[in-house]
């Protein structure tokens, strides 16, 4: 399968001279098209730091990152947002809905902004907002709706431009279990139905079961990973919480 | 430590909040400005002239000055409940930090105290570099030269803007005060979280209100056109009280109306940020509607009070050239029945001589006389002239004279726009003297004496008819100085000459006389005082509305652009292009700026298209040029605060 993601001995250091934080410290790894990856680590280890070095939000210090083989470390502003607008989609730990906005209407911002002709908005946003379970909440705003809506909300805005990429940073994070439990079988759907390649950092073991491969890091290393393969999600779950422990995480993050 | 805490605080919102800071500064500046008008060189020399035109401005000013301190202790108010309102959060961690309620009011005591003699002491600099400007500027409408640096400063001034502006900032800390111990903790922390609930969303309500704003505005043009500015009655303020609200009905329902008619045009709404720029604007119309309503009603005060001030200038202006066609008018009224005065002889005995003083010059007699009218019964009381002193008269001036024929009459009007409660003007009758008829001749318009009435007008007599008998006569001396003459030093030995103007031994045999005159100079510094009152109050009122309205504005804004902060992170992460929020930033604050605007040009136009017509009973208004005028004046200030808070907004946005 193609690589959608390739990130070769990416380097990411904070401080100045004399104080350096080295947050990622020569990391490589690929993810091929319709991955569900899960990325996992203690506080501190560089999860968050991946993402937006992925998501450009933020640059690396050395190393590169390839998107459908085309560098984006290299990319110019103008170039940047076009390659966020098209390329990647994003779910956030807060939904990062625009509280002004209906649902609706935050689903299809992500279209309109991409100048897709507005004959072809509705149908789309309708068919996404299917897809997540959303479509009786679509003229609702934010604040009228759950946690666990405003992450599908979330998730349609950011899966409605087809990316190439969904970038999930902690999506469970503000969810109660239920919630986290819908959602989480939402990104399994698009996973499996859409194609959908997807790349979720978290640190709760059991939002991670959900993902086909999990790549551990720890002092911003590869530390290990984990294959699914077959197995079902408790077993997986339960080898997780072996890795865990290995790696010295606190136990609360685990429960 | 508190008052280190107090100091940070200050220069960090002199920093978020500059248009707030200079907006104060100014206030205090035009204050100032205003008030110490009398301590002007200018207003020197037009004191020492005869005219008490200072004291009616000065006195004006006071007025004026004690409504504007209210304005903008509104104004002040209003901002500051702004600030506190965004510093809820700081305020609650104060509390939350285990600070004593009355320690935090305290500290906000202190700050405002601190803001204050920051804006005052700044505010005072510029108003006293300002007023040295200002005092070049009158020195060259009143034509006068400064022959040394005369530096303009009084205080008096200064301690009035103290003591206004100390009030106001009294106010201004009890209030905070106030406002910070009644408020829950919990609400202070959480404040930033408060969600404006979007209460219009029916597209009927934004409809029906709309339709009913805009008919309300309707019925109180139709008002203002068919009753004229003029009539202050009950009515009047009925129509004031439509009038505002139907402004208000309008931009209460505005954004719903606009919403609701781009979200019937998809491929309008479906188009790049059109929506989230029309949701933002419909999510803070509940808190902006009322002050975008009172802001297009200062506006209309700043436009209507600036265009008729500069109009009426004009106006003035251009009545001044009318009703001095000499320099020089000397007059000597007397019943009838006396030997003609000696003008002439009396004013050189005095140290005038017309001869010497005067290039040209004329002695003439009109008066008053009882006509008969052929086929009426009474007799009609008119001015009379004589056809030779008449076209020697319009000679003088320059003009063509009037051609009578042998047996008529001819009628010399004022330059007022239609001659008024003029029978002879009106009917045209043939007029009888001596058993002859006079037919009615030609007409021309002009003053004939300055100082004059412009609705003077003459019955213009053949020579031959000058035996008539004649009340209340009048001797008139006028003419022109000779060119290159000082004309200063010429009238003034003429008031020398003229302030005892019948001599001691003759005084017996003009029993019951009265003698006036005037200088074209005269007449100029008058109505010069009057013109500076009329567009120094009207600037003055002017400058103040605009400048308040502007900065509510544009402090809505940039606070509005704090708001958005985090929508436009959320904008940026989903790939949205710089320059399209940027787009977004500046169509929203447009939005903001140019909506009352534009409904109060409206407004104005019609304001003075009725005041045009009650300024016209004195003269026509220049409304074409003032109106350029007003337009300069109001984008040059509008638009400073529109482009400051663009920038504004686009560096909060940018998160910069």
């Amino acid at each position: 399968m193609a690589a959608i993601l390739e990130v070769d001995h990416l380097q990411k250091y904070y401080g100045v001279r004399g104080s350096v934080t080295r947050a990622i410290n020569d990391l490589s790894f690929t993810v091929d098209r319709g991955e569900f990856v899960g990325i996992m680590g203690a506080s501190g280890s560089g999860k968050t730091t991946l993402l937006n070095c992925i998501a450009t939000i933020d640059a690396p210090t050395a190393g590169r990152i390839a998107v459908e083989g085309k560098e984006i470390t290299r990319l110019k502003s103008r170039e940047l947002s076009r390659f966020r607008r098209e390329r990647l989609g994003f779910v956030f730990q807060d939904a990062n809905l625009l509280d002004t906005l209906t649902a609706f209407e935050n689903i299809a911002l992500a279209l309109t902004i991409q100048k897709v002709p507005a004959a072809q908005v509705e149908p789309r946003v309708k068919e996404t907002a299917r897809l997540l379970d959303i479509s009786e909440c679509l003229n609702k705003y934010p604040y009228q709706l759950s946690g666990g809506q405003r992450q599908r909300t979330a998730a349609a805005r950011a899966i409605i431009t087809n990316p190439a990429l969904i970038l999930a940073d902690e999506p469970t994070g503000a969810l109660d279990s239920k919630s986290a439990r819908l959602l989480l079988d939402r990104f399994e759907v698009l996973n499996r139905e859409m194609q959908a390649t997807i790349l979720m950092v978290t640190h709760d073991a059991f939002t991670a079961s959900y993902c086909r491969r999990i790549l551990f890091i720890k002092d911003g290393r590869p530390f290990t990973e984990l294959i699914r393969g077959d197995q079902g999600r408790k077993e997986f779950f339960n080898k997780i919480i072996e890795v865990v422990t290995i790696l010295g995480g606190d136990s609360g993050d685990v429960l | 430590m508190f008052s280190k805490l107090a100091l940070k605080n200050v220069v960090r919102s002199v920093r978020d909040y500059s248009v707030y800071f200079l907006t104060l500064t100014f206030g205090v500046c035009i204050f100032y400005v205003f008030n110490s008008m009398d301590a002007q060189y200018v207003m020197d020399a037009l004191r020492s002239s005869r005219s008490n035109i200072i004291e009616v401005l000065v006195t004006l000013i006071d007025v004026l000055s004690a409504f504007v301190s209210v304005v903008l202790g509104f104004l002040i108010l209003y901002a500051n409940r702004f600030m506190i309102r965004r510093r809820k959060r700081e305020l609650g961690t104060y509390l939350l930090l285990g600070m004593d309620g009355g320690l935090v009011s305290g500290l906000l005591l202190l700050e405002t105290l601190l803001i204050g003699l920051f804006s005052l002491g700044a505010g005072l600099a510029l108003g006293v570099v300002l007023s040295q400007f200002i005092s070049i500027l009158t020195a060259g409408l009143f034509q006068i030269t400064l022959t040394e640096f005369y530096f303009v400063f009084s205080l008096k001034a200064v301690l009035k803007t103290a003591l206004y502006f100390g009030v106001i900032f009294l106010v201004v800390m009890f209030f905070n005060s106030f406002t910070v111990s009644r408020q829950k903790l919990i609400d202070l922390l959480h404040a930033h979280r408060e969600n404006q609930d979007l209460k219009l969303k029916s597209v009927r309500a934004s409809l029906v209100m709309f339709l009913a704003g805009a008919a309300l505005l309707a019925i109180a043009y139709t008002m203002l056109l068919r009753r004229g500015i003029l009539t202050i009655d009950t009515l009047f303020f009925v129509m004031l009280g439509l009038g505002s609200l139907g402004t208000l009905l309008f931009f209460r329902s505005l954004s719903g109306f606009l919403l609701k008619l781009c979200q019937s045009a998809k491929g309008m709404y479906y188009r790049g940020l059109n929506m989230f720029i029309l949701r933002q604007f419909n999510s803070r119309i509940n808190s902006t509607y009322v002050s975008m309503t009172v802001i297009c009603l200062m506006l209309l005060l700043a436009i209507g009070i600036t265009a008729c001030s500069i109009g009426l200038n004009n106006t003035i202006s251009s009545i001044t050239d009318g009703t001095a066609p000499y320099d020089v008018t000397v007059q000597f009224l007397s019943s009838g029945g006396t030997p003609a005065p000696d003008l002439e002889r009396w004013l050189a005995e005095d140290g005038f001589d017309p001869a010497e003083e005067l290039g040209d010059y004329l002695v003439y007699q009109s008066g008053w006389a009882e006509l008969d009218r052929v086929g009426e019964d009474l007799p009609v009381t008119v001015h009379v002239l004589f056809q030779s002193d008449c076209d020697r008269l319009l000679e003088l001036q320059g003009r063509e004279p009037l051609r009578l024929g042998e047996n008529e009459y001819g009628l010399l009007l004022g330059t007022l726009q239609e001659p008024e409660d003029n029978p002879v003007y009106e009917t045209r009758p043939v007029l009888e003297i001596n058993e002859s008829a006079l037919l009615p001749g030609p007409t021309d318009r002009a003053v004939l004496q300055t100082g004059a009435e412009t609705g003077e007008w003459y019955v213009v007599l053949p020579d031959w008819a000058s035996d008539i008998p004649l009340f209340g006569v009048e001797w008139n001396l006028v003419g022109n100085y000779a060119p290159g003459a000082d004309a200063q030093g010429a009238n003034d030995r003429l008031a020398e000459a003229v302030r005892q103007l019948v001599p001691r031994e003759e005084q017996e045999i003009y029993d019951g006389y009265v003698y006036g005159w005037a200088t074209k100079l005269d007449i100029y510094e008058q109505t010069m005082g009057s013109k500076i009152i009329v567009l120094f109050l009207g600037i003055y009122l002017g400058i103040v509305f605009l400048l308040c309205s502007a900065a509510v504005l544009a402090l809505q804004q940039l606070s509005q652009a704090a708001d958005n902060q985090e929508r436009y992170a959320v904008l940026t992460r989903l790939g949205v292009e710089e320059r399209m929020r940027d787009r977004s930033v500046y169509v929203q604050v447009f939005l903001a700026f140019f909506a009352p605007l534009a409904l109060a040009v409206v407004h104005a136009a019609v304001g003075m298209t009725s005041a045009n017509e009650a300024i016209a009973v004195v003269g026509k208004v220049d409304s074409a040029a003032s109106s350029a005028v007003t337009a300069v004046f109001i984008l040059v200030v509008y638009g400073a605060y529109f482009l400051a808070t663009c920038l504004g907004s686009r560096r909060i946005v940018r998160g910069k």
